[in-house]
């Protein structure tokens, strides 16, 4: 069964931005909401290193855990999603999650928070699949359309990986193995530490 | 059984990780987290709340349409640089509502940027900060006019100024963002209405590069391509921050390095580019010649250069050997700052790993000897034998999407297209291909002396208006400008502009975008200025070409939106206004090249025409009909060869990189590695081009005995090739009748008929430009050998003593041009001004950024202009990270912008990105826009406050190294 | 979009209770049960027909999953440029 990840590959983002403005156009999402960003460390001097952070859309996601109205789900291919009806715009969800993920539209200099907002996986939402209501709400669905999250298929330098996980996982192991080096994939066992699928394996050398 | 609450054990991963985060990132700031911190402050909120909560407001429009309706598939190509990344564009009932990755694509794989995955905002009408209608500026404020009036007031201004001043008193700023056949079209144009007075951004971007390369072997032009990065074992970074510049060509470099190239980064600033190298060296500033002396020096002292290779192929290393061995271990330190160990490690690694590669961009071009910089990383690459080589290569990394296809057959004040230049005979040659009568064109210019005489350059066009008119080299001062496509923020010395600008008659700006120019025209005007809306690249159609020479055809995707019109349109509209309408579209005879529909030429009998008539660096062969082919099968093409493998293509490069040498019906396949020898001429092969003669003070400039390309008759050097040289080897009767009558008296750039170049490479397999050596010493350039000459504006007084610039020069493209006396005057300045200022890219914009700063998807990521200061000066200054700071220069001029105290920069050394416009020195310029068109993000430009300096043999201007002194902004 | 809702937190428990969506077909009072997602059922990517989407390029038939699941596998190579260059 396919099981949807992300793998960001630290040795080769270059901190271009085209995952976020692929996002952004693909999901129109508004100024200030950044469903996905690049994070930089120690920027500018040696050992500089990039990597892009969105939901991981983990096995067992924090989120999910702690929402107060159980507006998450998480569909048979592991995307986590919400419905955006139901959510109550508390904010537990982002004090939870390690990644940083979930977003709220702001209005007002006190921050008024709106309904949670964060990447789908490019997998739309609980709404007719490729519907008008759904694209407003939530989205394109891509998955829907045969298609993998635009930010990872637009990727300047293929760092960003999105799609079955033993797919991703396959070439990205190719990959390390290919240089000697960079085999540790960010994020990884925090978010697909407790799989669902035991035979699953995180690629080697995987570390959070 | 996951829908439970988090185990106990959860939290403290959470934790773990957000300190892990907190903790690194707390050593270093990052640009990102500066700028949303400084957003804050910046009032960046305020700019949040002015858009609409949701930018989907256009896509309910969008959706809506998707209820049902026509949806097409356009495939188009990014606008926003030279790697030539496709896009397959969705659209339904006329409107572009999706964007896909075109994963076919052997350039890009399906990749892009930040620029390239947001391009659809250019399809969106509401929220959008295009220029919407003809505008006219009255009273100080920009009002809307009909086209009609527009092109009979812009005609009949520029008619009077004609009449009292003559053809010479107007400059038209051309655009290395039209397409082939626009720029094309534009060149051709200006000649019509007889004048030289054209440029673009090609001059301020390559323009070094362009001469230099030329003159070193051929033509100037990226020798390989981005795909053949592939083949590198050693790829070497000077003056290039591709990661930030040409962000998908880093696809092909990282995939090189974990394949096992060596990866080497030397520049004044720690890029993101160098963040990927396996080695990075940090240089002063314009020290480039320098820096490469001292590390040929060590490949000369060790043996590694390719004796044979030289030997065969390259005249005057000889020379150079002797000024590269005065580059000492110690002086090249005490010059450049680098270190032995790090000289002899670039050495090292370029020359044992082999086929090495080197890439450069305007790091190295935009200096006052900048030609000079070139040319020695030419000769290092000569040096090893690496040039003709798969995997080795100039890999000269251009601007714009079309910046290769506008200098190669576009706007050019000393080219007609193709490198002709502006001989006679050019105007000869070209005035057949056009069908118009060459008596006639005579007569739309001043003289015949100022039609073979080279136009002023964009880079000085504010001296052509405000210099003294005893002085320059034509009657008049420049009166009325046109800025067809061109940003006025990407040239040096703002501050004399406005000047210019104030002075002028009439200012012309055709633009998508009303651009700076607007602006800044409203601020020192009330009257006088025009702004016509172009359409983009996505509402029209045509070729483009990459920095590797390959053509790509884009098709029109959307109709233009608002009133645009497309650029051909345009030039068609005032041809009339003009009287040349005709002229313009070869009608004559009986007989009409492009045919015109609804007042718009056809793009395909454009692309037809210089089919006709471009020999010299082959695109001839590009017919529209082949690259439309070549767009519908870009999965057959191999990526690291870029050649079909079967399929419709077959045997062919991807995008027929020029030179495509001969008619389209002789089939050839396009050049992917320029002067390789190792392949025939018929697929590829090629060698340095005969242009300087066949011998130099003695000593032989052909290729030595047993240096040719592939299965060539000729197996030794020889001269290019005319109608006598044909008829000696008794290879006439090869030709045709019908190309006998044409070739008679013509040589391999001017018979049109294509048999002179049909029978030198089918029939006998040899290049018909001939073949000779590459010149290591370009005696024709003010210095032969490449010498290092200190920065006008140098933060070493001691260094001026030992490396002086030029002497001065009186009329050098119509223009006095300084050089010994500004520095001298300015000896002593860095007491003043210490800081050494330099500048370049951001990733989310492009050029002026006007464009790209209206695109609220990339504005949101860059909201605020900045100076990238070491902590040190910082601190020295009393400046803190996100303060607010004044950068002044010798000027007089001073920016505010806010400080980014990072070590990415050395404590010399200042950088700012050059893409802000619409601050003035301090000033929000907001009010000077038309109505609903300023960019999102405005900021100042760092050319506001660059100085004086301008390149020996081309006019490029310094940009990369000047000085400046930093304060604590006080309010 | 959003239709007038009341979410009343009881305690620990956290029950909310959801009034009022509108017409009245569905429940009207959904009653929150722990770790149980309590919002409108999502439809399966892969039963939709891939020719409903504007423009794709994979192809399987509605309802298929593992045909849906292989042509979002192929697809994913395209992430991969090692299957164009070694």
């Amino acid at each position: 069964m396919a099981r949807m990840k992300f793998i960001c590959d630290a040795e080769r983002c270059i901190e271009c931005n085209g995952c976020v403005t692929a996002c952004k156009q693909e999901n129109e999402v508004p100024w200030g909401v950044n469903r996905r960003r690049v994070v930089t460390i120690n920027d500018g001097v040696a050992g500089e290193k990039s990597i892009s952070v969105a939901c991981m859309h983990c096995s067992d996601a924090p989120c999910m855990a702690v929402c107060p109205v159980d507006c998450f789900y998480r569909t048979e291919e592991g995307v986590v999603l919400h419905d955006k009806d139901m959510c109550i715009g508390c904010g537990y969800c982002f004090y939870a999650c390690p990644f940083g993920a979930p977003q709220f539209p702001q209005a007002g200099a006190f921050g008024m928070r709106g309904k949670m907002d964060k990447c789908t996986f490019c997998a739309g939402g609980p709404e007719k699949d490729n519907s008008k209501e759904e694209f407003a709400k939530y989205g394109s669905n891509r998955l829907a359309q045969g298609k993998l999250p635009a930010c990872a298929e637009m990727c300047s330098t293929k760092a960003l990986l999105g799609g079955d996980g033993d797919v991703i996982s396959d070439i990205f192991r190719d990959r390390a193995l290919k240089r000697g080096k960079g085999a540790e994939v960010w994020g990884w066992g925090t978010a697909y530490g407790k799989p669902d699928n035991p035979q699953q394996q995180a690629p080697k050398g995987a570390k959070s | 059984m996951l829908l439970t609450r988090k185990s106990a054990s959860a939290p403290s991963a959470q934790s773990r990780l957000a300190k892990g985060l907190a903790g690194m990132l707390g050593k270093t700031i990052d640009r990102r987290t500066f700028l949303k911190r400084s957003g804050v402050a910046a009032g960046a909120g305020a700019f949040a709340s002015q858009l609409p909560f949701n930018l989907i407001g256009k896509a309910e429009a969008a959706n809506e349409a998707k209820e049902g309706g026509k949806i097409e598939v356009k495939r188009t190509v990014c606008t926003h640089c030279s790697v030539g990344c496709s896009i397959d564009a969705v659209v339904q009932n006329g409107v572009w509502v999706r964007q896909e990755p075109v994963f076919d694509s052997p350039l890009n794989l399906g990749a892009h940027c930040a620029k390239g995955a947001s391009v659809r905002e250019h399809g969106m009408t509401e929220n959008s900060h295009r220029l919407k209608y003809p505008m006219k500026l009255e009273n100080g404020k920009y009002k809307r006019i009909s086209w009609e009036q527009a092109i009979n007031e812009v005609g009949d201004k520029l008619l009077g100024i004609r009449k009292e001043s003559g053809p010479d008193a107007t400059f038209w700023v051309g655009s290395s963002k039209h397409n082939n056949e626009q720029s094309y079209l534009l060149c051709k144009w200006v000649r019509l209405f007889g004048t030289n007075n054209t440029d673009h951004q090609a001059r301020i971007c390559h323009s070094t590069t362009v001469a230099g390369v030329a003159n070193t072997w051929g033509y100037g032009a990226m020798t390989n391509s981005y795909n053949d990065m592939q083949n590198a074992k050693a790829i070497w970074f000077m003056g290039s921050n591709a990661a930030e510049a040409h962000p998908v060509s880093m696809l092909h470099v990282l995939h090189a390095k974990e394949t096992g190239a060596k990866i080497i980064v030397a520049d004044p600033r720690f890029t993101r580019t160098a963040a990927k190298a396996d080695h990075y060296v940090r240089i002063r500033s314009g020290t480039d010649v320098a820096v490469i002396w001292s590390v040929l020096y060590h490949v000369f002292k060790n043996g590694w250069e390719d004796k044979q290779y030289i030997h065969d192929r390259v005249y005057g290393m000889d020379k150079v050997r002797d000024e590269v061995m005065k580059w000492t271990p110690e002086r090249a330190k005490e010059v450049t700052g680098v270190s032995e160990e790090d000289l002899y490690k670039i050495a090292e690694t370029m020359s044992k790993n082999k086929p090495s590669s080197i890439v450069w961009c305007m790091g190295q071009t935009q200096h006052s000897i900048g030609n000079a910089m070139v040319r020695a990383f030419c000769v290092f690459q000569l040096a090893l034998g690496n040039i003709g080589v798969m995997g080795g290569g100039a890999n000269i990394f251009r601007g714009h999407d079309n910046v290769q296809g506008a200098t190669d057959i576009g706007p050019n004040p000393d080219s007609l297209p193709g490198y002709y230049g502006v001989a006679p005979g050019a105007f000869a040659h070209w005035a057949r291909v056009w069908n118009i009568d060459l008596e006639w064109l005579k007569k739309q210019y001043a003289s015949p002396a100022m039609m073979s005489k080279p136009g002023m350059t964009v880079s000085r066009w504010i001296d052509g208006v405000l210099e003294k008119n005893e002085l320059i080299d034509q009657d008049s001062n420049l009166r009325a400008l046109i800025y067809w496509g061109h940003a006025p923020n990407s040239q040096s010395r703002g501050k004399e502009m406005v000047e210019a600008m104030k002075k002028l008659d009439l200012l012309v700006v055709i633009d998508p975008y009303p651009s700076a120019t607007a602006a800044m025209a409203a601020m020192v005007r009330k009257d006088g200025v025009y702004l016509l809306p172009a359409a983009t690249q996505y509402e029209t159609s045509g070729s483009v070409t990459a920095s590797n020479r390959s053509l790509q055809w884009r098709e029109k995707v959307i109709e233009p939106l608002f009133e645009a019109k497309p650029d051909q349109t345009i030039m068609y509209l005032l041809a009339k206004k003009f009287g040349f309408a005709d002229q313009l579209v070869g009608k004559k005879d009986g007989k009409q090249n492009i045919q015109v529909v609804n007042d718009e030429p056809v793009i395909e009998d454009i692309t037809r025409e210089f089919n006709r008539g471009t020999w010299t660096i082959g695109y001839t062969g590009q017919s529209p009909e082949r690259l439309k082919l070549h767009m519908k099968n870009m999965h057959t093409f191999d990526v690291k060869t870029l050649r079909a493998k079967g399929g419709p293509c077959d045997g062919e490069y991807y995008g027929l990189p020029w030179p495509c040498y001969g008619t389209p019906e002789m089939k050839h396949p396009g050049s992917p590695n320029l002067y390789d020898t190792s392949k025939h001429v018929m697929d590829g092969g090629g060698n340095f081009r005969a242009n300087f003669g066949v011998e130099k003070d003695g000593v032989n400039l052909l290729a030595e005995d047993g240096s040719y390309s592939k299965g060539a008759e000729l197996t030794t050097g020889y001269p290019e090739f005319d109608h006598v040289l044909l008829k000696k080897l008794g290879w006439w009767d090869d030709l045709t009748e019908a190309e006998k009558t044409e070739a008679e008296g013509k040589n391999w750039k001017t018979d049109l008929s294509g048999g002179i170049q049909r029978v030198v490479m089918k029939v006998h397999g040899c290049h018909f430009w001939g073949n000779a050596k590459a010149r290591a010493v370009v005696w024709n350039f003010p210095d032969g050998v490449p010498l290092h000459r200190e920065p006008l504006y140098s933060p070493r007084p001691d260094l001026v003593e030992k490396f002086p610039t030029h002497d001065d020069k009186k009329a050098f493209w119509r223009l006095p041009t300084l050089f010994k006396s500004v520095q001298e005057k300015n000896k002593n300045i860095s007491k003043d001004f210490p800081l050494i200022m330099t500048s370049g890219r951001l990733v989310e914009y492009e050029g002026g950024g006007e464009e790209t700063r209206s695109n609220a998807w990339l504005a949101e990521l860059q909201q605020n202009m900045f100076v990238e200061i070491n902590p040190k000066s910082a601190n020295d200054r009393g400046i803190r990270n996100n303060d607010y700071v004044w950068v002044k220069t010798p000027t007089g001029a001073q920016l505010k912008v806010m400080a980014q105290v990072t070590e990415r920069v050395g404590p010399d050394t200042v950088f700012l990105p050059f893409h802000f416009s619409g601050w003035w020195m301090g000033k929000d310029m907001l009010d000077y826009y038309p109505e609903g068109a300023a960019p999102i993000v405005r900021g100042e430009a760092v050319n506001t406050a660059t100085t004086y300096g301008y390149d020996s043999v081309t006019m490029m201007q310094e940009t990369k190294t000047t000085l400046c002194q930093i304060e604590k902004f006080q309010a | 979009m959003i239709s007038v809702r009341k979410f009343v937190f009881a305690g620990a428990s956290l029950i909310a209770v959801v009034a009022i969506t509108g017409c009245g077909e569905k429940e009207q009072v959904v009653v929150y049960q722990q770790g149980k997602y309590q919002g409108k059922a999502d439809t399966k990517p892969w039963e939709n027909d891939p020719g409903a989407s504007l423009y794709t390029t994979s192809k399987w038939k509605a309802g298929d999953k593992s045909g849906w699941e292989n042509a979002l596998k192929s697809r994913n190579q395209n992430q991969n440029e090692y299957t164009r260059a070694e």
